[in-house]
């Protein structure tokens, strides 16, 4: 879980519905799948909220020259997994907003500017805005993106972000609104319910 | 609206993204000048060039104390080679390297000073990389800004603005002494360090004979840098990719000179004016062999001799699709056996996916500052100026510039 507010891309592209951004990443600060991010938007009166559904590693000349090498020596590839930055770009589908104090689960009036900083929300506030699951249904609608596995994984690093005792009660509160939201599909609500079961929901 | 010009024929259209602010299509006939006058060079290279070999092959049957002498007769400001103990024409093989040694190189760039900035500074940034080679584990990555702002770093002893070639030997001296912290850091294991350019301070080589207390200064301490690589035993050696050095060149064409003839002003004369060395080699060398070792002639290289450093160098078919770089090593590297052998079979292990050292490729990218990268910097500096109370303010003519620099693009 990701404390610091450490730039993990620049907005290049976005809609209303998401936002995409790139950045150059050591691997060992890459963001994760299903990650908390946020990006301001309105000139900073607003913070839009979204949750990584896909991250790419973008073409290098370099590594595309070690790779292509008969035997890249093995000091040069650990350079190139751990010591340079990476070109990525992450894909965010929008899940809510803030506005000053206040946590809106809906989408925003504006979508982020082009090369608007992208950061991880910190444990707080991970937990303020989902203190209400109201971003679910808005979430799970969302077309052409794997929202289901997205959903997991955020609300897996959701509990996380919380203290021990009380991880377990919110999978199970989770899981209850998923399956009140999936009730007609009961195979996709199989899928998540598993998927949530490996956060730790017995 | 589409411009007038948008109906003929635009050369700027063969290029992804279109606009661009050159007229091509007024460039068009100098191009194909251009096209037609390297056709030119080329043939008149390629006619120069078994003459200047055979010249080669002549000079170097010569008695090493006629050359001596010779080198004498042309006097303090001839600028050539000295050869050294090694046959002119011989190639050799790289030693084995040994198991465990620590590959280490440094590069550097920087932000000139810029009168019309909010605030008056330059950044000199330094890259490095030390690879130990048979340890599988990730290299060491460094990057050191150093962002200098004072009065007395701004400006010269004479009270002047710097100028971007002090900034540049700043730079310079910046590298070499990365070199020396992480070669005393690797004590222990043999390490080759490696800059990307010649050993000899570019500011120097320009300024040398104007004698600045600044020049000298920045000398001093990039010969006290070097001192420190000595004692730290490591191989010191500047490596040049695609070398204009035409030192080997001159010292043939003065044994081409009757010997009574020689003197300051004849040996001025170039025979070969068209060719460099890298062309006089290019089929002599096969891949992975260096050259003979040669010293550099010129007043500056005197100042280097005088402090041990005298610089040395030699030509290396890297291997890397014909590549033939220039190697330059200081005395105390030339005379060692062992440290020359690491230099060249260190780079050559070091240029094997790359062309050039790895840790240069690396070194680079760690140093370079990108326009993203300077933007975010100035607006650091507008931050810290606002918090003491002043309104960071360019130049006009630096705001109209960004007026017209950053063109929009609208595609419909």
């Amino acid at each position: 879980m990701t404390e610091t507010r450490a730039v993990i891309g620049r907005v290049t592209r976005c809609s209303i519905r998401g936002f995409v951004g790139g950045i150059r990443l050591r691997q060992p600060d890459l963001p994760v799948f299903g990650g908390w991010c946020q990006a301001p938007a309105q000139g900073g009166e607003t913070s839009v909220l979204g949750l990584i559904y896909d991250i790419s590693i973008e073409d290098d000349e370099l590594a595309r020259q070690l790779a292509a090498a008969d035997a890249p020596l093995p000091e040069q590839q650990a350079d190139s997994q751990l010591n340079r930055p990476i070109p990525i770009e992450l894909r965010a589908l929008t899940v809510g907003y803030r506005r000053g104090d206040a946590w809106v689960h809906a989408l925003p009036p504006q979508p982020p500017v082009t090369l608007a900083e992208i950061t991880c929300l910190a444990s707080a506030e991970i937990r303020a805005f989902t203190q209400r699951l109201d971003f679910l249904p808005l979430a799970l609608s969302t077309p052409e993106v794997p929202a289901d596995q997205v959903v997991s994984a955020a609300l897996r690093q959701a509990a996380a972000a919380r203290p021990a005792e009380e991880r377990r009660a919110f999978l199970v509160q989770a899981g209850q609104e998923c399956a009140r939201l999936l009730g007609q599909d009961l195979g996709r609500l199989e899928r998540m319910l598993r998927d949530l079961q490996a956060g730790g929901v017995a | 609206m589409r411009s007038p010009a948008g109906a003929r024929y635009n050369p700027a259209r063969v290029f992804e993204g279109g606009d661009v602010s050159l007229d091509l299509a007024k460039v068009l006939n100098q191009v194909d000048q251009l096209g037609a006058e390297t056709a030119q060079r080329q043939l008149e290279r390629a006619a120069a060039l078994p003459k200047a070999q055979a010249a080669l092959h002549q000079a170097s049957a010569l008695d090493p104390s006629e050359i001596r002498q010779r080198i004498e007769r042309a006097g303090d400001r001839w600028r050539g080679a000295s050869p050294g103990s090694e046959a002119w024409q011989i190639s050799l093989p790289p030693p084995a390297l040994p198991a465990r040694w620590r590959a280490i190189g440094a590069d550097g760039s920087q932000v000139y000073p810029d009168r019309h900035a909010a605030a008056q500074f330059c950044l000199v940034n330094v890259g490095s990389l030390c690879l130990s080679h048979g340890s599988g584990e990730a290299p060491l990555a460094s990057s050191q800004p150093r962002l200098l702002f004072r009065q007395d770093e701004l400006t010269t002893s004479q009270g002047e603005a710097i100028d971007t070639s002090l900034v540049n030997g700043t730079r310079d001296v910046a590298e070499m002494a990365e070199l020396a912290d992480l070669a005393e850091r690797s004590s222990g294991e043999p390490s080759l360090t490696l800059l990307d350019n010649g050993l000899l301070l570019w500011l120097a080589l320009q300024e040398f004979e104007h004698h600045s207390p600044d020049v000298d200064l920045l000398l001093k301490r990039y010969l006290g840098e070097m001192d420190r690589l000595r004692r730290a035993q490591a191989a010191l050696a500047g490596f040049i990719d695609r070398p204009r050095g035409t030192n080997l060149l001159r010292l043939v064409e003065l044994c081409m000179l009757p010997l009574q003839q020689v003197n300051p002003e004849t040996s001025r004369q170039r025979l070969y004016s068209n060719l460099v060395d890298r062309d006089l080699l290019e089929g002599l060398l096969p891949p992975g062999q260096r050259s003979a070792v040669f010293r550099v002639v010129s007043p500056l290289n005197a100042a280097f001799e005088a402090r041990g450093h005298g610089i040395h160098f030699f030509y290396l078919n890297t291997g890397y699709d014909g590549q033939i770089a220039r190697v330059e090593i200081p005395a105390w590297v030339a005379e060692d056996p062992d440290s020359l052998g690491r230099v060249h079979a260190g780079i050559l292990k070091e240029c094997l996916v790359t062309g050039i050292p790895y840790v240069l490729v690396r070194a680079h990218e760690l140093a370079v500052v990108t326009q993203h990268d300077r933007g975010a910097l100035e607006a650091l500096i507008a931050g810290a100026l606002l918090r003491q109370g002043i309104a960071p303010r360019i130049s006009q003519k630096s705001a109209t510039k960004r007026w017209t620099a950053a063109r929009r693009r609208h595609r419909l």
